[in-house]
């Protein structure tokens, strides 16, 4: 536990010795204002955050990646992977751990937003069942997002194809349990949309909080960091 | 104690190793000599647990290095050869992080590092980013993060390749004075390194070992050059009476010297105090004498040139 700790943190700090996680922080913070200010602030809106949670669903999309490209590409590209994994670790706390380390930074990602919610308190009464459900939802999603991340950065040594190719997985797999569900249609339908992640946080966002979305999505993170674990593993063997 | 016995590592079709075996006991400096492309870092990287071998088996102090590796693992230390670090960290950053990797506790990390930062000369960069540090600085901060947790075990993979010439003789005083307590194990290209700091050399060409024995035997050369005041008939004279001497050839060389290249025969070994006494025997003043030290170059060259 000590051992994925000091990775964990490691890869947390990192984010803020390198430029990524300041770019991050900064454009994600510009954007959720903008539209908090241009939304929720207005007089006649309703007191909740649903245009913030909208938004950073989409956002997550482009920045979950940006996130998790270089958890394990870098180690990959820079040799930095030989004295990981001669140390006394194994393969498992190496992933967890830099997933950990990924899933702290969304965290912190998302604190800074408790100040629209502050925002909204002192300027009238929200309803804060919707907006719990709302971040908790947006961790959610954004935790199976990191894990596939770092499944497409174990798989390369190149930042930018880990970043491109979370991207990709994450369009096909919300328009292909949308659009492409709807344009496929029945049977093959029933089948796309439980897949869908983004159909589970407008639940979240509506203030429902369903222990199946909790369950299915924590275990596609669980399911996803598992395959990771096993494409590192397997570069031993190669 | 290192043992590797027969292992071989197979990317595809390439065969890289084919068939090393050598141990390294307690104690001792192990250099595995060879040109680029030879395998010393696949069998380097097998040693660690890095690589799984193909087939054979490498065991440290009786563990295997595949099935018990995370045992195996916090008996060494090592240095792999690009020396890779994370650049955006600083030096005190890393060691304390490598420190924590090997669960070593707050107290006993401090006291490593602040060890490991004054032997191996990094009190000055110790707050800068590894990546503005220069290649010398670089390297010490890989040895000094592979020395951190006190291994009994040493591997250092091209542990002087990029560095200045002031900065080689450093890192080679360091790895002797290590040497004493631990065993080490380095690889390199460069001969002059091994046969400086090695007890002990495996000569590695296309995979395979093509040599290996104590420094001193292989590298036993049999090759004088004697520079004397004289007529090149009583040099000839006075070199022939010694005991041991095969071949000589004289060239002179101006001013009434005369230079002699002198084969010893090969029970004979080191002839130069023989030599010494001969011409000041008959009276001739000598202004060099040398044995030339190719021995294990020309060791070399053969097995490197026994896979061409």
């Amino acid at each position: 536990m000590r051992v994925l700790g000091a990775i964990a943190t490691r890869e947390y700090a990192s984010m803020f010795r390198l430029p990524i996680g300041w770019v991050v922080l900064a454009l994600y913070l510009l954007l959720t204002g903008v539209v908090f200010a241009a939304g929720s602030l207005r007089p006649g809106e309703p007191a909740s955050l649903r245009g913030l949670f909208t938004l950073s669903d989409w956002l997550l999309l482009f920045i979950a990646p940006a996130i998790s490209m270089r958890l394990l590409s870098d180690e990959w590209r820079q040799g930095s992977i030989e004295p990981l994994m001669t140390a006394p670790i194994s393969d498992w706390q190496i992933v967890t751990g830099k997933y950990a380390g990924a899933a702290m930074f969304l965290l912190t990602l998302l604190a800074p937003t408790l100040v629209y919610v502050g925002a909204l308190e002192w300027l009238s009464a929200p309803d804060y069942g919707p907006i719990a459900a709302g971040y908790l939802g947006l961790i959610l999603t954004g935790m199976v997002y990191l894990a596939l991340g770092i499944v497409c950065s174990a798989l390369t040594s190149s930042q930018v194809v880990a970043f491109l190719t979370t991207i990709f997985a994450l369009l096909i797999l919300r328009i292909g349990t949308t659009l492409g569900a709807a344009a496929i249609g029945a049977p093959w339908d029933a089948w796309l949309y439980p897949l869908s992640i983004d159909m589970r946080m407008q639940d979240f966002t509506r203030g429902i909080i369903s222990t199946a979305h909790i369950v299915v999505l924590l275990a596609a993170c669980a399911w996803l960091v598992t395959i990771a674990v096993s494409i590192v593993e397997s570069r031993r063997w190669r | 104690m290192i043992e590797v016995a027969d292992i071989h590592k197979s990317f595809g079709v390439v065969e890289a190793v084919r068939g090393v075996s050598f141990t390294a006991s307690p104690g001792e400096t192990l250099g595995i000599l060879g040109p680029n492309g030879a395998g010393k870092t696949t069998t380097i990287r097998m040693i660690t647990g890095w690589l799984p071998p193909t087939s054979g088996r490498v065991t440290i102090d009786g563990r295997d290095s595949v099935d018990d590796t995370l045992l195996v693992r916090r008996k060494l230390g090592y240095l792999p050869e690009t020396t890779p670090l994370y650049p955006e960290m600083r030096v005190g950053q890393y060691l304390d992080y490598r420190g924590r990797l090997f669960r070593m506790a707050r107290t006993r990390r401090r006291a490593a590092i602040n060890l490991r930062i004054d032997q191996c000369a990094l009190t000055a960069v110790r707050t800068r980013r590894i990546g503005e540090l220069s290649k010398g600085y670089r390297q010490r901060v890989g040895l000094a993060s592979a020395l951190l947790h006190d291994p009994p075990i040493l591997i250092l993979d091209e542990p002087t390749s990029g560095l200045d010439p002031s900065q080689i003789a450093e890192s080679r005083n360091l790895i002797r004075e290590l040497a004493e307590t631990k065993t080490v194990l380095l690889s390199s290209h460069i001969l002059p390194e091994v046969e400086r700091t090695c007890d002990r050399v495996i000569i590695i060409a296309s995979g395979k070992v093509r040599a290996q024995g104590r420094v001193a035997e292989l590298a036993r050369s049999r090759r004088h050059t004697v520079e004397v005041r004289a007529d090149q008939d009583d040099a000839l004279r006075a070199a022939r009476g010694v005991a041991g001497v095969e071949n000589i050839s004289a060239r002179p060389c101006g001013e009434g010297w005369v230079r002699l290249e002198i084969d010893a025969s090969e029970s004979a070994g080191d002839l130069r105090e023989a030599l010494a006494e001969a011409m000041r025997a008959a009276n001739r003043p000598v202004r060099e004498l040398t044995i030339e030290r190719a021995g294990l170059e020309a060791l070399f060259a053969q097995a490197v040139e026994g896979n061409a």
